[in-house]
């Protein structure tokens, strides 16, 4: 069971605005300031509204297309969004479940979960610490896609985290075009909507799935419950980027593994970094004791890897695997994972 | 790529093009796959040559630019390559919950690369926890997900000098691919805390045919393929 320390940022909290009106000078907390208020009418643009767009990804030279259908109905929201190009695979959300539909694994996903985002609400939460490695501010009016937007960039102070650039339609706050940015403000992803529009009403046969389920595999899903022996729980950070601090404590059973892994998150109210500790497997017998041979013994890890826009990175720490996953640069991952070690329990640091 | 099709991808990406030329454009990129390799080059490029991306133009820069819009190989460059980080689970980047569903989604694959006939691809913990991914379950070993990069076309942000690259500098000399049926594991758990930005990555690699990619089948191949 994940315990949650704090509560997730929220950038539309008052007390962010507030928070850069009391760290920031005044012209600056005015240009911050109003990038904040175009993000959050962004924000509320995207949980809020109707919209049916069209919209391509792209990412290392590659281009997926895709197709977003949002409606909100008497305070129900139903999502669905669809491959135009790739797969056919189809995602649906309606109510507190998400139904995927694979049809080139024959494959569809029940997934429940109380709390979903909206497909395309994942963007940039802002609390009232975030300041202190980002700088945010609106670059004023440009003209994108067709459409007169405002850009919003949000630039990492340091190399430990990513920044953002968005652009907002002048109307609607719809993101017309985002892009994800290292520290260097190089691209590394980016989405282009082509068509987007806004209707009052979207009928229900716009939010059915077109993907022909006969035949198909089921698959439904329900929560995990864990708790992580007191050997990994005592298992922290001893060393963190600046602004990341612990926010979650918890445990996790990871696919294939018979005993809960500790997981802690860390966040600096942007950027997210989970860590997995784990006690490493016993080496590889032939049988056990009932003569049956034993499962083979996963081997540890070293290393780096890219993981979407961010890294993955994994090393053997006091005999147990640690790897620390994040939508951050390498270093930030190498940085949190190279630094975790065992605390005894009345010595827990209070990051 | 015609000189018609490049006038209106660049209008287009200039926020010029009219919403019915518009809509052309997208249902041809949405029918040619190799129009919309050269559509991301050139958006990529794009960004670069607007400063986006901070490229420094030197000499031969739009030489190499205009060979990776037409999708040649600039393997003869004489330019240093950036290191590349290994991409093997791009389609797993931590997003709440589309993460899940690759991590699931590469469960079925990894299980249907390993299992031996009549075992179930997909295993669901009776708990209700999460999927299994026994990385060493099967008679043969677990495949370990390469990224397609090393024999993809170039990128655009191959061909800006070194230095702009956009893959971050990273304090390891290299990194080691790990088992992707492993480290699916802990994507899955991280997706539930991720950022959210990290959602787009996810729900549009998952919604393409990259989850074939990861799981090293034959789609890989036609990835790779120059």
């Amino acid at each position: 069971m994940i315990v949650a320390d704090c509560c997730r940022a929220n950038w539309l909290a008052p007390c962010a605005v507030v928070g850069v009106l009391l760290t920031t000078a005044a012209p600056v907390a005015r240009a911050g300031d109003a990038a904040r208020e175009w993000l959050q009418r962004m924000n509320q643009a995207l949980a809020t509204r109707n919209y049916d767009g069209t919209f391509f990804h792209l990412s290392d030279g590659r281009v997926e297309t895709m197709r977003i259908v949002h409606r909100v109905l008497g305070g129900r929201v139903t999502e669905r969004l669809m491959s135009l190009d790739g797969s056919g695979r189809e995602f649906v959300r309606n109510g507190d479940a998400l139904t995927c539909y694979l049809p080139d694994l024959h494959t569809v996903l029940v997934e429940p979960r109380q709390e979903h985002a909206p497909f395309l609400g994942s963007l940039p939460q802002f609390a009232d610490d975030v300041s202190g490695f980002y700088r945010i501010e609106s670059q004023g009016e440009a003209h994108v896609l067709g459409h007169a937007a405002q850009k919003i960039v949000v630039t990492p102070k340091d190399q430990y985290r990513f920044g953002y650039r968005l652009w907002l339609d002048e109307n609607t706050a719809m993101p017309l075009k985002t892009q994800l940015c290292d520290s260097r403000g190089q691209v590394i992803e980016q989405i282009l909507f082509a068509r987007l529009d806004m209707p009052d009403s979207i009928p229900d046969s716009d939010l059915a799935p077109g993907v022909h389920t006969q035949g198909m595999r089921w698959v439904r899903q329900g929560p995990a419950r864990d708790s992580a022996s007191p050997a990994l729980s005592a298992y922290r950070a001893s060393e963190l980027p600046p602004g990341f601090h612990l926010t979650i404590s918890g445990a996790q059973t990871l696919g294939g593994a018979n005993v809960p892994a500790a997981h802690l998150v860390y966040s600096d109210g942007l950027a997210t970094v989970s860590v997995f500790v784990e006690a490493q497997a016993p080496p590889r017998q032939e049988g056990g004791a009932d003569g049956k041979p034993s499962p083979p013994a996963e081997p540890p890890m070293e290393g780096l890897a890219r993981v979407g826009s961010g890294f993955a990175f994994s090393t053997v720490i006091q005999g147990h695997q640690v790897t620390a996953v994040g939508e951050v640069p390498a270093q930030t991952v190498e940085t949190i994972a190279h630094s975790v070690r065992s605390f005894s329990s009345g010595d827990l640091p209070p990051h | 790529m015609s000189e018609q099709i490049r006038e209106q991808i660049s209008a287009f990406l200039d926020g010029e093009l009219p919403s019915s030329e518009t809509e052309l454009l997208l249902k041809r990129l949405t029918r040619d796959a190799e129009l919309r390799e050269s559509f991301g080059r050139y958006a990529l490029v794009g960004e670069c040559v607007r400063g986006g991306g901070h490229a420094r133009l030197t000499q031969g820069f739009a030489a190499r630019v205009n060979r990776a819009i037409d999708g040649d190989s600039v393997a003869d460059d004489p330019q240093p390559q950036p290191r590349r980080a290994t991409g093997w689970w791009r389609p797993l980047a931590g997003a709440a919950v589309a993460a899940s569903v690759a991590a699931v989604a590469v469960v079925a694959l990894q299980q249907r690369a390993v299992s031996p006939p009549g075992v179930p691809a997909v295993q669901i913990m009776a708990s209700g926890g999460l999927p299994a991914i026994q990385s060493g379950a099967g008679p043969s070993p677990t495949p370990t997900i390469q990224f397609a990069a090393a024999g993809r076309q170039v990128s655009p942000g191959q061909v800006t000098e070194p230095g702009s690259y956009v893959v971050p500098p990273s304090s390891s000399e290299g990194p080691t691919p790990l088992p992707a049926a492993r480290l699916t594991n802990y994507v899955f758990a991280h997706s539930k805390y991720s950022s959210v930005m990290g959602q787009n990555d996810v729900l549009n690699d998952l919604l393409s045919e990259a989850d074939a990619d990861a799981a090293g089948d034959a789609s890989q191949d036609r990835r790779a393929a120059p």
